[in-house]
């Protein structure tokens, strides 16, 4: 590459040579640097499965007791098999709906964790398609 | 042994993860500018709503077929595609990406030695897009390439196949039946204009050319047909394409526009962006190039029918978007005012890559080093296309005749504000 590319001898070279992420001072080397490896990855943190893993948005508020208010975030990993217990997003008539799902003796209940709002019972297990299960709901605290 | 997988009905399918109230409804996908179908679910097709019917035919009959018509959303594409061809990555450590929906997966030895864990791979390949992106796909798994694309096209057609099929564990009976049924022209590389000198020749149906002598075919043909036909018997002849997605030959922009282009000045500046978009996709395929083709066009249809194009040889190959620009502008001359322009783009051909082509810094352009390309594509990428643009292509407010999406869906996957929403 360099014989390929000629430059004139009066034209600067800079050479990059960066061992450490850290900018390091001239007097002591920084003791951290042994030690740093990079900031926290939130999706590292939060994600398992990146490519089966959704950001959807909740509309309502029919699941404000489990923590998911109008407006949050809330990512949905597809790879995660439902269990009793999990909040899922569940496809009625249609539409992509967030519920806790509820399994017991054979009865699949589809519960709101809100006083104004009812349960859905399902009456039959094949025609509940489940989209994915709630991992984590991003719940805005402080509203620009 | 080589696996192919593809998406049934992509685009329809990507839209119908976000869209469930879609399932079973007959769907179509329209092209830029909503011009006409590219893709149709299998819903739509049994009413005959084929691919490239134009739009405007299919609109006044939409409502009463109860077909729903969508505009593409490339940027949901896109990432359903990197999903898809990520996933499948899991399953081989030689994963060749074919195109935005298909892609062939080398098969271990181990698997490849037992018809059961090839069909059993084939499931889980299956099931498990099915389950982490919500996509139905097909697999036909076999010897090679050409016959794998085959075995993927029985596995659609026959429900008994319930979307894998392995060939060599289908019975010879069932393969023997498929090929003669189909015509020619249905297999992979054997264009359709190749059709009627092969059914001159006594071959019509995919059994007869793989029953064909290849020196035979070779001479009436070339060695491209020859392959095909060794490949249907199971003779691999057709090597991997390196990275079709990434490096090419030749470089294409263009669009037709949602409005026709009548003056000078208006074909300046798309000129000018689409100069820009092609200095883009060369600096991240970190490639040059040395000539450049720029060409218009009015419609087909319209009374005075005019296509000019100019090739222009650039002093040094280069991906400079000045250059590029420059060049592009060669075209200005040819273009007269008040005719109606349906059309335009350039075309990058003799391209070669960055490193190696770099001339003499005494050919270099002046401002070449100074990152122009690198800088726009940061900012664009960063804060959308509609931000910074060179001369021309950065005026605001943009032209009117830039890519009509009337039908659009949320762009689910890639931007923030326009999230999925769940019913809570």
């Amino acid at each position: 590459m360099l014989a390929l590319s000629p430059r004139p001898v009066d034209e600067p070279t800079v050479l990059m040579l960066q061992a450490s992420p850290v900018a390091v001072a001239c007097g002591f080397p920084s003791p951290a640097q042994d030690y740093y490896d990079g900031p926290i990855d939130l999706t590292e943190m939060l994600v398992d499965d990146q490519e089966a893993t959704f950001i959807v948005r909740a509309s309502g508020h029919s699941m404000t007791e489990a923590g998911i208010c109008d407006g949050d975030e809330l990512l949905v990993d597809r790879s995660k098999r439902p269990r009793d217990g999990d909040v899922v997003v569940a496809v009625l008539d249609g539409q992509l709906t967030i519920k806790r799902l509820h399994i017991s003796a054979g009865r699949v209940t589809l519960k709101s964790e809100s006083t104004e709002h009812p349960d859905i019972v399902v009456p039959e297990l094949s025609e509940l398609v489940i989209w994915g299960v709630a991992t984590f709901s991003i719940h805005h605290l402080r509203r620009p | 042994m080589l696996a192919h997988v593809d998406c049934n009905s992509a685009y329809v399918s990507w839209e119908r993860v976000f869209r469930p109230d879609l399932e079973g409804v007959p769907t179509v996908v329209l092209s830029n500018n909503d011009g006409m179908v590219v893709a149709s679910s299998k819903e739509a097709k049994a009413l005959g709503l084929d691919l490239g019917r134009p739009w405007f035919e299919l609109r006044p009959h939409a409502q009463r077929l109860g077909v729903t018509a969508l505009s593409s959303n490339y940027e949901l594409y896109g990432d359903m595609s990197r999903r898809f061809h990520a996933i499948l990555s899991r399953f081989t450590p030689e994963l060749e990406v074919y195109s935005i929906d298909e892609a062939f997966l080398r098969v271990s030895p181990r698997i490849a030695r037992d018809p059961d864990a090839m069909t059993a791979l084939g499931r889980e390949i299956k099931d498990t897009l099915r389950r982490l992106i919500g996509v139905p796909v097909c697999v036909g798994i076999a010897e090679t390439r050409t016959q794998a694309k085959l075995a993927n096209r029985a596995a659609k057609r026959l429900a008994a196949f319930d979307g894998v099929c392995v060939w060599p564990a289908t019975r010879p009976e069932w393969r023997q039946q498929l090929m003669s049924r189909l015509p020619v022209s249905e297999v992979w590389g054997i264009a359709s204009r190749l059709e009627r000198r092969l059914v001159a020749m006594g071959i019509s149906s995919i059994a007869d050319l793989a029953a064909a002598d290849p020196v035979r075919i070779r001479k009436a043909f070339n060695v491209v047909v020859m392959r095909t036909a060794l490949e249907l018997r199971g003779v691999p002849s057709i090597v991997a394409e390196e990275d079709r997605t990434g490096r090419k030959e030749q470089l294409i922009v263009s669009r037709s526009f949602s409005e026709k282009v009548t003056t000078r000045d208006g074909m300046r500046q798309a000129l000018s962006i689409y100069a820009q978009q092609a200095a883009t996709r060369l600096v991240r395929h970190r490639q040059v190039a040395k000539l450049l083709t720029a060409f218009a066009g009015t419609s087909h249809y319209s009374e005075q029918r005019s296509f000019p194009s100019v090739l222009v040889k650039l002093p040094a190959p280069t991906a400079d978007p000045v250059e590029l620009t420059r060049a592009a502008h060669r075209l200005l001359p040819l273009i007269e005012d008040g005719g109606r322009y349906a059309r335009a783009g350039l075309m990058l051909t003799d391209l070669r890559p960055a490193e190696v082509s770099q001339p003499l810094d005494l050919f270099r352009f002046a401002h070449e080093e100074s990152g122009i390309a690198e800088l726009i594509d940061k900012v664009q990428r960063k804060e959308g296309r509609d931000l910074l643009g060179l001369g021309y292509g950065g005026m605001r407010p943009g032209p009117s005749w830039q890519m009509k999406r009337e039908m659009l869906t949320p762009r689910a996957t890639t931007h923030w504000d326009e999230l999925a929403t769940v019913r809570a």
